[in-house]
């Protein structure tokens, strides 16, 4: 069937901020469907609250709004745009739930506005497991026995009848928030009652465990002509138990015969018959007993999804794409495979090559909880690996993740713990397959392995291959390695580096024995059809075989290779890709043949077409040379995808590699403190006094000169890892002590610490000649939190237009003398009028994407034709001190939730996950919009409990006066309440945690506290006030940890009370100054 | 298994083409020397069931995924009694499987049942070789590594047209196949009739087989040199005309008997069969360039306007054109023929032509990869009797539409 006619303006709904369970691999879909819906000619209109995304770019959409994804916002939208349909799918749950409750509240009907690409029902159908389990029943499937509850009570009942272990899983909520599995009844008690709270329907399914036994995913497409097909198998190595985004997962599935496989398939399809998916493209997982081959089915997800991303990536299908065409109207056999060009989309990919993608964790940054996987999704980010084998791809997967692992062993950076080493290897946690690894080292057996860990022995046995193949490189070492055998060494995955090690060589002898010996990786082709039929793009990876068969062709144009980010962690992610997918437009525009090298699945720049040439292959300095052998480039750029690219320049540089934009010398002279510090004692401009400490000695001596508190963190690190504000020689000792294994070969920088100093964030953009500062970025939050976790406010809403010139001179002269050719971020303190330094990155910040978006400036592009050779002042920007009409906030997005048992406060360690923006008028209302789009509770009225630090005791009272007059009732603990009391707020006064009742806990519990706000001590870490937050996330209650926050806070709630709602704003509007 | 792993137990071993390129690489079969047609399959996972696939019989298969025997082998993927190809080429081969049905390792199995195989080849780089020089004659040997001397006797070797593989392949004596129980009961519950089908097997698959039976069929299988007189004696409801390997023109006398029994009853085939069924119609039969050998093969079906994706392994196909000028009345108007079928599919009009010998004959299916057709629909002669109004009405369940290893989307009669 033909495209449809009748629909012209089609609406599509974002996935909001990137959080655990949700990330960019949304981008990626809806920016596909996006560009795809307007190919073919409709008016696309989008609503999505992360500016951090392609998608949001006023040049993807033909109306971008920037707004929270409530009913509200986008009812608003829909009442202005008059859009024919909605496309939902693309934007994850936030999405489906979205258009679930704008049907629910009558705005689809009120506007005519149809629902394409799924229905309602079926959204509900897949999505509610009660449903869900009696339509899988109907078509003959199994699915686990089961038992919903909406109490505590029930819970326990239904667990009494199946017998413990059960599986917890609530409905309606994203990545399995919530779930787990409950071995007895105190850990049911525990997980069931989290659930419970979650839940928006109150409602938890407990489950038979099928802890043990394999968990497959299909990806499925179906067109409303019927027709399915399966994109492609994902198997995850870490058995049921583990959530999938959390597990080790290999595609195609490994362990499964033909015919199980076929029964999967069939039951897939089947399921998205049933479930009534009408068109677009779902994920059904099942278990398997490994024992007899019995299949369950889990679960379905009736919309594009993170397996989707990856079996997309690891395919070559682009199955957003192809679900965006499908929504409208076409049938599979009318979409053209854009790999062959000849064949259509409607076929099985067949792959020749083995797919592993490895999750990434962050639990280093939530010290305190559990580092046990369960069946709640935990991994902040992903790394995917191409290799000929299983065992090349996962040791390219683990090297990929970037945490100091160079494959599964043999590179010294594991450690392992002696005493509960049996139980390490037991249980799931991100050490785990290191631990696999040591015991078949230690002479473990696979059927041991297997007992224990239940992983599949066909993937121990492989990991026993990999073991066995280290000893025989170590015993060989490397003069014995000939040819024959590097080959093989290679084709097991190792890196160079690994095979130094364990011959006790260096990664640079290993690289020249191989290209002595001819041991070079060839070009291979990701084609979706195993090499059937040519294929028509360059989406490649490198591997070795005999003989020296690349498929490495040519290109007539000057080549450029960009170095994006790798896998999403906190403080590095989808921002930074963003930077190089907009170098990638921008260079291509300039003519170059753009070469993209990453190993992240979830991204925009690993979709086949965004460059002209994609590699998927680890950012490690070997892989990164042999792109740059194979293709040969004019420039390389580093200065985009964060810390990651950054940190191999020198070594890039040194092996002649030519680096576009700002020079490694350049990065070095900022980036080292020392020579930093000159420079600005050169050029007068102040920093707050510093120092460096390699033994808690010297920190000591270091802290008598300087004064408590001081900022310490280690040196070359992103994120703010390892980085803590102490107050006293206790607190530096514990931290000197815990420190030397963040970075053991560097030294920790200490700096005076400019108690509520406000911090600025400044991107800006030079070409040797000339600086263009493109946004001031005013932070909510004072000095001390990490500036990727304050909210923040272009244009500065509190600093005077003199003043924010003294910065952009001040930003001039930092990146003429650094001698910046590109993107530079400077972060600022400003205390008492006077501006002081903290730090100058000479590449592409966090903050680019926000504030390209804020000051309509594309910084990433311009920094692009920059290092290209265009100079600042033929771009025709804008001028830098013109009056801005609209006031953009970003606000953090944290992941407190996932990470019971750890402090739930801001600090200069950087937590948070993602980030929304809004857009209005006046501040306050740009900061109302970002809480609704976190989905914070802002009740109108209730109880306001407030706990400050005695440092805040004197500006509380302001806030709290105008929260009692705004109705509030003011709730607080004696110290507080005499502080108010004397300000003459009438306040109540309860108890403290621990000392009695009524206390907060109860009053949090009775549901009467509207939100808290609780200013943390610095150097009370443990006691109170831990509890009362970590209560707070558990009950999703707003609780806001600094003065400026509440501020801001009380602000908003006025400006929410004196506007009926807030209007809604299109990028495209606000570029042309029209603003209402 | 990665040479580190393997240690020296494996011998090596020489892939020769006869276009002269050689790929060095180790055995994982039966040692020894194998000679015949290379062609590559691009299934991700059924390595047992394509070489217990007599349809390979005369050749080298490559299998393009490239870590291959990882669930071993079992009794229940077997397709036949045992294997007939000439051997395997793999990227790496699984000595140590798992999987609760596995008996035995896949090595293991090809040496037991004397397949010469070969493992560490650039499967990609070979395969892309194929996909541009087309099949071509190939030898494993274990014996022979001299890649000059190897390719001097590959090039002295017998094309696979010179031989009638069907013959080797095809059973000696009938026997028949019960209907599934189940199935039996269903048709008789919905009050249609036991159905009995007369199935030449050429080298059929046993999946073929068993979704017949379970279709509620009763088969009697026969040898592919049955005269037709022979099986019209037994009166069957209809004739099914299996897979099988090599050039339908070798084998002759299934091609005669098609030719008799067209037309007296309604008539039913995949792959080989499709082939002689057309040839019978007055088709011609082209080499097609690379074949079809894959899980995957998408196929428009022009009635029901559903894509089947198909499991198919055939090299040769029917010429459309060859069988008679359009009928244009029946063909959207159309009366000039086209190469690549694919216009039909955009058009969604399943063509008719008016044959010489079969009157009638319908386009049923295209393979959407290259616009080559994959099924026809030929009209009984006798009276145009309802049976055959719905290509899924001449067989029941539509037979070779079945998923698994019977997903074969060719014609019937």
């Amino acid at each position: 069937m033909p495209k449809r006619n009748d629909l012209k303006k089609i609406l599509v709904i974002g996935s909001g901020p990137i959080v655990i369970g949700q990330a960019c691999e949304f981008d990626y879909s809806g920016t596909q469907a996006c560009r795809v819906l307007r190919r073919e000619g409709y008016e696309v209109v989008l609503v999505n609250s992360n500016p951090a995304t392609i998608m949001t770019d006023p040049e993807t959409a033909d109306r971008t709004y920037v707004e929270p994804i409530t009913v509200e916002a986008v009812g608003k939208v829909i009442e202005r745009e008059r859009p024919d349909a909605l496309l939902p799918n693309m934007g994850g749950q936030t999405a489906l739930n979205c258009a679930v409750a704008l049907g629910e509240a009558g705005v689809l009907e009120r506007f005519g506005v149809e629902v394409i690409g799924c229905d309602l029902d079926s959204i509900r159908t897949g999505e509610d497991r009660e449903l869900f389990a009696a339509a899988m029943r109907d078509i003959g499937l199994d699915v686990a026995a089961s038992g919903f509850a909406h109490t505590l009570d029930e819970a326990l009942a239904v667990a009494g009848e199946l017998g413990y272990p059960v599986v917890v899983r609530p409905s309606f909520t994203l990545g399995g928030a919530g779930g787990g599995i409950a071995h007895d009844e105190a850990e049911l008690r525990l997980i069931a009652g989290q659930g419970l709270a979650l839940s928006p329907t109150t409602e938890v399914l407990v489950e038979q465990s099928i802890e043990g036994w394999k968990e497959i995913e299909m990806e499925v497409m179906r067109d409303n002509a019927g027709n399915g097909i399966v994109i492609c198998s994902i198997e995850n190595l870490d058995p049921m138990g583990v959530h999938t985004g959390d597990s080790i997962t290999v595609a195609p599935a490994q362990t499964l015969t033909d015919e199980e496989l076929q029964r999967l398939r069939d039951y897939s399809l089947a399921c998205l018959e049933r479930v009534g998916v009408a068109t677009g493209g779902s994920n059904v997982q099942f278990a398997v007993n490994p024992k007899d081959g019995r299949v369950i089915v889990i679960e379905m997800n009736p919309r594009v999804s993170r397996s989707s991303a990856l079996a997309s990536k690891a395919t070559g299908f682009p199955i957003a794409k192809a679900a965006a065409l499908l929504a409208v109207g076409y049938t599979l056999d009318e979409i053209v495979n854009d790999i062959t060009r000849v064949t259509p989309a409607c076929f099985e990919p067949s792959i020749d090559y083995c797919v592993a993608k490895a999750p990434r964790f962050a639990f280093e940054k939530f010290k305190g909880t559990s580092e046990e996987l369960t069946t709640r999704m935990k991994s902040v980010g992903e790394a995917m690996a191409i290799g000929r084998t299983f065992e090349e791809a996962l040791q390219k997967a683990l090297r990929s993740l970037e945490n100091d692992h160079m494959g599964l062993g043999a590179d010294g950076a594991a450690q392992f713990d002696e005493e509960r080493f049996g139980e390490l290897v037991a249980k799931p946690t991100p050490e785990r397959i290191y631990y696999v690894a040591e015991a078949l080292r230690r002479g473990w057996t696979v059927a041991q392995l297997a007992e224990a860990t239940r992983i599949d022995p066909w993937y121990l046995y492989r990991m026993a291959d990999i073991v066995a193949a280290e000893r025989a490189i170590a015993e060989l070492g490397i003069a014995g390695l000939d040819h024959e055998h590097l080959l093989a060494a290679k084709q097991m995955g190792f890196s160079d580096a690994q095979i130094a090690w364990l011959t006790g060589s260096t990664e640079e002898v290993v690289r020249a024995v191989r290209q002595v010996l001819g041991v070079v990786p060839v070009v291979k082709t990701v084609d979706t059809c195993a090499g059937e039929f040519a294929a028509q793009t360059s989406y490649h990876y490198l591997t070795y075989e005999e003989g020296c068969a690349s498929e490495h062709v040519e290109a007539a144009k000057p080549r450029v290779v960009i170095l994006s980010a790798g896998p999403n962690r906190i403080g590095q992610g989808i921002e930074f890709d963003y930077c190089c997918v907009h170098a990638a437009y921008a260079l291509r525009d300039k003519g170059y043949e753009t070469v993209m090298l990453n190993c992240n699945p979830e991204t925009v720049s690993t979709d086949y077409d965004t460059s002209d040439r994609l590699y998927f292959e680890p950012l490690t300095f070997e892989n990164v040379m042999d792109v740059v052998e194979a293709e040969r480039p004019t420039g390389v750029v580093v200065t985009l995808g964060g810390q990651t690219p950054i940190k191999l320049a020198r070594r890039l540089e040194a092996a002649g590699v030519p680096i576009m934009g700002t020079q490694p010398e350049s990065i070095d002279l900022a980036e080292d403190r020392d020579r930093f510090s000159a420079l600005l004692d050169q050029l007068e401009i102040p920093y707050p006094p510093s120092s460096v400490a390699a033994t808690p000695e010297e920190a000591r001596q270091v802290a008598r000169t300087l004064g408590y508190p001081l900022i310490v963190r280690p040196s070359y690190v992103l994120g703010g890892r390892g980085m803590a504000i102490v107050y006293s020689d206790a607190a530096m000792a514990t931290y000197m002590d815990e420190a030397a294994h963040v970075t053991p070969d560097h030294p920790v920088y200490l700096d005076a610490f400019l108690e509520d100093a406000i911090e600025l964030d400044v991107d800006a953009l030079a070409d040797g000649e000339a600086c263009y500062v493109g946004a001031v970025l005013e932070h909510i939050e004072e000095c001390g939190i990490h500036s990727g976790d304050s909210a923040c406010c272009c244009p500065p809403f509190s600093l005077s237009d003199a003043f924010v010139e003294q910065v952009r001179q001040t930003t001039r002269q930092l990146a003429l003398a650094c001698d910046i050719r590109g993107l530079l971020n400077v972060q600022y303190a400003v205390k008492d009028e006077q501006l002081y330094v903290i730090e100058l990155n000479p590449r592409a910040s966090r903050t680019v994407p926000f504030s390209s978006k804020a000051s309509g400036v594309p910084l990433a592009k311009c920094a692009a034709r920059v290092m290209a050779g265009e100079r600042i002042c033929d771009l025709g920007l804008p001028p830098e001190d013109r009056d801005y009409a609209y006031f953009s906030v970003k606000e953090a997005v944290m992941p407190w939730a996932r990470f019971p048992g750890s402090d739930v406060r801001l600090g200069p360690e950087m937590k948070s996950t993602g980030e929304v923006m809004g857009v209005a008028e006046t501040f306050p209302e740009a900061y109302a919009k970002t809480r609704q789009a976190i989905d914070y509770e802002m009740p109108a009225q209730g109880s306001v409990f407030i706990s400050v630090r005695d440092a805040d005791k004197r500006t509380i009272a302001p806030v709290a006066f105008s929260l009692w007059q705004m109705g509030y009732r003011i709730v607080a603990t004696r110290g507080t309440a005499k502080t108010l009391r004397a300000a003459g707020i009438p306040c109540d006064v309860i108890e403290r945690i621990g000392e009695g009742h009524p206390n907060v806990l109860d009053e949090m519990a009775a549901g009467d506290v509207s939100f808290i706000i609780n200013t943390p001590h610095g150097h009370d870490s443990r006691g109170d006030g831990e509890v009362l937050r970590s209560e707070a996330v558990a009950r999703g209650i707003s609780l806001v940890s600094t003065l400026s926050g509440a501020t801001a806070l009380l602000q908003s709630l006025a400006s929410l009370r004196r506007e009926e709602s807030l209007p809604v704003y299109a990028l495209q509007d606000l570029a042309e100054g029209r603003v209402s | 298994m990665n040479l580190l792993v393997s240690s020296s137990s494996q011998p090596a071993a020489l892939l020769a083409l006869e276009d002269g390129t050689c790929f060095r690489g180790r055995s994982c079969g039966a040692q020894g020397e194998a000679f015949g047609e290379i062609v590559f399959n691009t299934s991700m996972v059924g390595y047992q069931e394509i070489v217990t696939d007599p349809s390979y019989a005369g050749q080298i298969v490559t299998l393009t995924y490239p870590q291959v025997g990882n669930y071993g082998v079992n009794d229940d993927a077997m397709q036949s009694g045992g294997t007939f190809l000439r051997g395997l080429v793999v990227r790496d081969m699984c000595h140590t499987p798992s999987n609760w049905q596995s008996t035995a390792s896949f090595p293991d199995f090809l040496r037991s049942e004397g397949v010469v195989a070969i493992e560490g080849v650039d499967t990609r780089a070979l395969t892309l070789r194929i996909r541009s020089s087309g099949a071509m004659r190939a030898a494993i040997s274990t014996t022979d590594l001299d890649p000059e001397s190897l390719v001097a006797r590959v090039v002295a070797s017998p094309a696979i047209s010179a031989h009638n593989y069907v013959a080797d392949v095809s059973p000696r004596q009938e026997r028949v196949v019960p209907a599934k129980a189940e199935a039996l009961a269903a048709r008789e519950a919905a009050g249609l009739p036991k159905l009995h089908v007369v199935a030449y097997d050429c080298g059929e698959k046993r999946g073929i087989e068993e979704g017949l039976a379970a279709a509620g069929c009763e088969l009697t299988v026969v040898p592919f040199d049955t005269p037709a007189a022979r099986v019209l004696s037994l009166a069957p409801d209809g004739v099914f005309f299996s897979n099988g390997p090599g050039d339908p023109e070798q084998a002759s006398q299934t091609a005669r008997a098609a030719e008799d029994i067209l037309g007296k009853v309604p008539v039913f085939g995949i792959c080989l069969g499709n082939q002689l069924i057309s040839m019978a119609a007055g088709a011609q039969i082209e080499k097609l360039p690379f074949g079809h050998h894959g899980g995957n093969e998408p196929v428009m079906n022009l009635l029901t306007r559903k894509v089947e994706i198909t499991a198919q392994n055939h090299n040769y196909g029917l010429v459309f054109s060859s069988m008679g000028p359009l009928v244009p009345e029946l063909s959207g108007g159309e009366r000039a023929h086209v190469r690549d079928l694919r216009p039909w599919v955009e058009r969604g009009v399943a063509p008719v032509v008016q044959t010489e010998r079969m009157g009638r004959v319908r386009l049923t299916h295209v393979n959407l990869n290259d616009g080559t057709p994959e099924g026809i629909f030929v009209r009984l002669m006798d009276g145009w009797r309802q049976r055959e109004a719905g290509a899924t009405s001449v067989s029941p369940d539509y037979l070779c539409i079945d998923v698994r290893e019977g997903r074969a989307g060719h014609a019937e009669a």
